[in-house]
């Protein structure tokens, strides 16, 4: 009996240890076997710790075996990558953070496919860093602290101020303006309609016929002035060219108009004339001689 | 009053002298030694059907209601994750110990109650055996070693049976779950679980003892000092629970 005590009670008791083992390799590394070791030298670590997962192209394929900070204020890590797995030359370190709670990795990225892998024991370059959750939490508290001094300052200007209160009347008396524009048009409405309906009122009693004929009078009358006036600018035209011809032409009129000599001929035969009527006034018979037989 | 406070340093008096006495009894190591196996069999090896069922189902009921409790747009992976972490770090040893403290506390309380008021542990005395090398100081090793193994199998079938539940019962793939349960798994979460069930198995087998080895005469007295140490266990596991979780919360993270 005693025998079988303990014959059950190690088979629990290593059950138990076997189970813890495995468990905790498993969930630390993906599997008993340890992979081989790459490097990295990070200036920052952002928290990286042993067992946490090492990515190539977001493929999960070795974890964190160490991590040492060096005297010279590197953190020099290990890494295991699993036997399987192959990080091509001109791949990247950096440390990236994995999932929502603030869980970390170590992400290998290739500069280009390369089927020349990095042999075991290299140390990996490090590339550039993404914003962690430290520069995130950084600017969301730079922005809490513009809203807050924003918050500030129109607390200020609003409620210390009395901006509120101040803003309140003057909707108030906006409201109260908007009242008086109300009842004004409200009044001019009513006086528009009113006017509206009196014209309405006499519209009605105007002959349309008689407006009609009027309004047709009026058209007629209308295209006649206009025949009138090309008639008129017909004739207008026509008495400049007549104008024209009498100012520059060459004729007798033109000399006539434009010559000061025959001008002046025509003055002294006016004065010829007119002596010779007063001579024929005066001595008639000198000109007239009229005999009968 | 000043009666009531007296009362209760003479309890906890009485529980250093009791505590004194099971330290002394570990220098003889031939008066527990054959008894020990025996009561880490009774502890250990009988409780594992009842610790793997009660595992069982809480590691299905985490991993359902988990799934069930995340909002739109959060990775099925934290199935796993919160699985993995309420399991280990809390449910697996706490409820381990609180079923060994029904099971198996209140049969040590029982048995040494009935060896007191039966005056067996008065005969042990008068033949020269240390009463609490022979009966308490078997038990509390068996207590302390068997429930982390209990509470080791026991995270292990609640995470298994929470990894099943998952991909059978809900939409979770076994690849998320996979991932989830590895997600930020530092060795020392094993370790805070099996030094939480080392500290409930210490509480059950140091309260349970001390109650029935001071029992009452009767059967009354026993089955009261039965019913008194079951209680005075249980919160004393919850109580040590807070504080390791008080004390070494802070190093889960690594």
């Amino acid at each position: 009996m005693k025998k079988r005590d303990d014959v059950l009670v190690g088979i629990v008791i290593a059950v138990a240890v076997l189970v813890a083992i495995l468990g905790a390799l498993w969930l630390a590394r993906g599997g008993l076997s340890k992979g081989y070791p790459l490097y990295a030298k990070f200036p920052w670590s952002a928290g990286l710790k042993q067992g946490q997962p090492v990515l190539l192209g977001g493929v999960n394929i070795g974890y964190v075996d160490e991590v040492d900070l060096r005297t010279d204020g590197t953190v020099l890590t290990t890494f295991r990558v699993g036997k399987q797995y192959h990080v091509p030359i001109g791949t990247t370190a950096t440390v990236v953070a994995n999932g929502i709670f603030g869980d970390m990795a170590v992400a290998l990225t290739p500069k280009a496919p390369n089927p020349i892998s990095i042999s075991p024991g290299d140390t990996v370059p490090v590339g550039p860093s993404g914003p962690g959750i430290a520069q995130l939490t950084s600017k969301a508290d730079s922005i809490a602290t513009s809203v807050n001094a924003i918050t500030t300052a129109l607390n200020r200007e609003l409620i210390a101020a009395g901006g509120v209160r101040d803003l309140r009347t003057t909707i108030a008396g906006m409201n109260r303006l908007v009242a008086q524009f109300s009842t004004i048009a409200a009044e001019q409405n009513r006086q528009l309609s009113a006017t509206f309906a009196s014209l309405r009122h006499a519209t009605s009693g105007v002959d349309s016929a008689k407006v009609d004929s009027t309004v047709k009078n009026f058209r007629e009358a209308s295209a006649n002035m206009n025949l009138l006036s090309e008639d008129l600018k017909q004739t207008s035209m026509k008495l400049d060219s007549i104008v024209a011809k009498v100012d520059n032409g060459p004729g007798t009129v033109a000399k006539a108009l434009n010559d000061p000599g025959a001008y002046n001929d025509i003055r002294a035969l006016i004065q010829h004339m007119d002596s010779l009527i007063v001579d024929v006034k005066k001595n008639p018979k000198r000109y007239i001689n009229v005999k009968i037989f | 009053m000043i009666d009531a406070v007296g009362s209760v340093f003479a309890r906890i008096g009485e529980r250093g002298y009791f505590m004194r006495d099971i330290f002394r009894g570990l220098g003889d190591p031939k008066t527990y030694g054959g008894e020990t196996i025996r009561q880490m069999r009774n502890i250990g090896v009988d409780s594992l059907p009842l610790a793997a069922i009660v595992a069982a189902f809480i590691g299905a009921v985490t991993a359902f209601q988990t799934r069930y409790q995340l909002f739109g747009g959060v990775q099925l992976s934290v199935v796993g994750l919160i699985s993995r972490q309420s399991i280990i770090l809390e449910l697996g040893p706490l409820l381990t110990g609180l079923v060994l403290t029904g099971r198996v506390g209140a049969r040590m309380t029982a048995e040494l109650g009935t060896m007191r008021v039966t005056e067996q542990i008065d005969a042990l005395e008068t033949l020269a055996y240390d009463p609490i090398a022979y009966l308490v100081v078997p038990r509390l090793i068996a207590a302390i070693v068997m429930l982390p193994i209990l509470t080791i199998l026991a995270n292990a079938i609640g995470v298994g049976t929470a990894f099943l539940t998952a991909i059978l019962a809900t939409d979770v793939t076994s690849t998320a779950f996979s991932e989830g349960l590895r997600l930020a798994f530092a060795p020392f979460q094993i370790v805070y679980s099996i030094i939480k069930a080392t500290i409930f198995g210490a509480a059950i087998a140091f309260f349970c003892s001390f109650e029935g080895y001071n029992a009452n005469a009767g059967a009354e007295g026993v089955g009261r000092s039965t019913a008194q140490a079951v209680v005075i266990a249980s919160v004393a596991i919850l109580v040590l629970d807070a504080l390791t979780a008080l004390l070494l919360a802070p190093y889960l993270q690594g």
